[in-house]
């Protein structure tokens, strides 16, 4: 009797969760792009067990420019710097500028999406209209005015990219709590006395648990590409830190004759941004399969 | 209708002037000014009266209304960089290369996206689709300095089929025509997809199948028609994104265009130009939100009735 009563048992045990990871699992392109990207964070938490140089040493002034071999897996660059560990120090910044950023967006975004949503009204217009002017500005341009304000540097642009990313995080929560506001357990709650506060932080905030994860992950590759457009463009973290929008802009001089110089900033800056929107889009038809494909 | 395109068009205005004050005022607050000693080494009497000359030496606010008086006189001032010229004759000058080739990219790339959005949409879940979703990840994500580069180093450098940088000769045209139409394509390739599979799957299109009409008239007659309302919302925004992509394309390609004026204006402190260039483009995101909210209420009745949403 009871073997048969166990696996009855445990079916209706799984939970959404189980089902968001099955969903997860057979996406392969998500997969792929989740592997890749938890190998590049391991590469940069352990930069300097990978490469024993340090990423600003001028240590091989004498093979300046030399092309990819045994000892310089990725060549050296025109200073004389040991490429491949530029390379993986530039991961370092990426990385981190994409992660930090995209928590600030959640941080900023969550309350303001939620209250928004919770209260309508003036508030929800006065949110709404801050974020139509977000929307008539390109990021880009107005992070190119900011940068130059600020002068650059590496925690100004993790606030340029958190300035830009909390619009989608906030827009996406306040849909979710609108849509939840009217539910009978957000009534009950509100008859039995709680706070707008406790329910908001109750109720309404951990129902909005997926797109928040999704906002999170999304504003990732986006904050890492405003950071490499804007260091291409010489205002974003300045030298000489490594970072890939740098190297791949001194690429661009050197690209006829030292091919080297281009190709692996080019080529880690893609591989990253593309990890980790894979691994985003796979994360959110996995949380929500309605919104498969949009 | 009235109302609403009225609402509409107030709001926009709002914004729009919005915008424009904090742009001249995040300006205005850079440190350092068009006439400082590195830029310009001028004597301390003649910056003071170049300064009065441009009028810098009055205190902002009036600096703005004057600014927004002439704008709206359509008087944009004159570069500082180029003194000989207007705003608006410099900026008519440096369009034409960032329109051609930003408007072919998006001419070439647009068709291109809707006919791959088109194939994933009818072979859903095949190697097409498959092909095709890869295709506009890799264009919706990658940057647009990278894809360039990735284009130099492929057809300049190793094959050395293509010129990699230039103006004027439409050989040079192919490459940064290239890198343009990645974006729309791959845009609309999702977009595409997405609304065809949304159109596919309603009821209507089933009882067009039972009455018998042939695939090609359902596809083409029936969904082609009623999946093309958000692919002509997303047209404009997309058409003014090549101007800010200008600005990686033009420095990669060389091409003597808008691009480098958006950085050179801000590094030079060039306010006239700056602002009229950040005007510009707030100003056609405007107009395009604006269009394709009148698209939509023109389509969609519950929009203009209800009003709050």
């Amino acid at each position: 009797m009871t073997e048969v009563a166990v696996p009855i048992a445990d079916l209706p045990q799984r939970s959404p969760i189980w089902f968001a990871w099955q969903r997860f699992l057979s996406n392969k392109a998500a997969v792929a792009g989740g592997l890749v990207l938890a190998v590049l964070i391991l590469m940069a938490l352990f930069a300097p067990l990978i490469t024993p140089v340090p990423p600003e040493a001028q240590l091989f002034l004498t093979e300046s420019l030399a092309f990819p071999s045994a000892q310089h897996w990725f060549g050296v660059d025109g200073l004389g710097r040991d490429f491949y560990t530029r390379i993986v120090y530039g991961a370092r910044v990426s990385l981190s500028i994409g992660f930090i950023a995209a928590a600030f967006s959640v941080v900023i975004g969550i309350p303001v999406g939620a209250l928004a949503g919770y209260f309508g009204g003036r508030l929800d217009w006065f949110v709404m209209r801050i974020i139509e002017l977000f929307s008539v500005v390109p990021p880009l341009l107005a992070a190119m005015l900011l940068g130059a304000l600020t002068r650059g540097g590496y925690f100004t642009i993790v606030l340029i990219a958190a300035l830009f990313g909390w619009v989608q995080v906030c827009l996406q929560v306040r849909a979710q709590v609108k849509a939840f506001r009217e539910r009978e357990f957000v009534r009950a709650a509100q008859a039995l006395g709680a706070s707008p506060w406790y329910i908001i932080r109750r109720h309404l905030i951990p129902n909005s648990v997926s797109p928040i994860i999704v906002g999170f992950v999304l504003a990732i590759p986006l904050a890492m590409m405003l950071e490499a457009s804007l260091s291409f463009l010489g205002i974003g973290v300045p030298p000489p830190t490594p970072t890939w929008g740098q190297m791949i802009n001194e690429g661009i001089d050197y690209m006829f004759f030292y091919w080297h110089m281009a190709v692996f900033p080019t080529a880690a800056l893609a591989i990253t941004v593309l990890a980790t929107s894979l691994f985003g889009d796979g994360l959110r038809d996995a949380l929500d399969p309605t919104l498969k494909g949009r | 209708m009235l109302p609403y395109v009225l609402r509409r068009l107030l709001s926009v205005a709002v914004t729009f002037f919005v915008v424009s004050l904090i742009i001249f005022l995040m300006m205005h607050s850079i440190p350092g000014g068009p006439f400082d000693a590195n830029d310009m080494p001028v004597s301390a009497a003649v910056r003071e009266k170049l300064m009065a000359q441009l009028g810098l030496d009055q205190p902002l606010h009036v600096q703005y209304l004057r600014y927004m008086w002439g704008v709206l006189h359509f008087d944009f001032g004159v570069p500082y960089q180029s003194p000989g010229e207007t705003v608006i004759q410099l900026l008519s000058r440096a369009w034409v290369p960032s329109l051609v080739l930003g408007g072919l990219g998006v001419v070439i790339g647009a068709p291109l996206g809707i006919l791959l959005g088109m194939a994933a949409a009818l072979n859903r879940n095949t190697w097409i689709d498959y092909f095709a979703s890869t295709v506009s990840t890799i264009g919706l994500t990658i940057p647009v300095f990278v894809t360039s580069m990735l284009l130099i180093l492929v057809f300049a450098v190793w094959l050395n089929w293509l010129p990699a940088s230039g103006w004027p000769q439409p050989e040079r045209w192919i490459l940064p025509i290239a890198a343009y139409a990645a974006i729309p394509m791959a845009t609309y390739a999702r977009y595409t997809r997405s609304a065809m599979l949304d159109t596919l799957s309603r009821p209507f299109v089933t009882v067009l199948r039972a009455k018998g009409l042939s695939e090609n008239r359902i596809v083409f007659q029936h969904v082609l028609r009623n999946s093309a309302i958000p692919l002509v919302t997303v047209f404009l925004p997309m058409f003014i994104g090549t101007a800010t992509g200008s600005i990686f394309v033009e420095a990669m390609f060389r091409v003597p265009g808008l691009g480098a004026y958006f950085v050179s204006s801000i590094e030079k402190r060039d306010y006239p130009l700056e602002m009229a260039l950040m005007l510009m483009i707030t100003f056609m995101y405007c107009i395009a939100y604006l269009l394709s909210d009148i698209v939509y209420a023109l389509i969609n009745p519950r929009i203009r009735m209800g009003g709050s949403e």
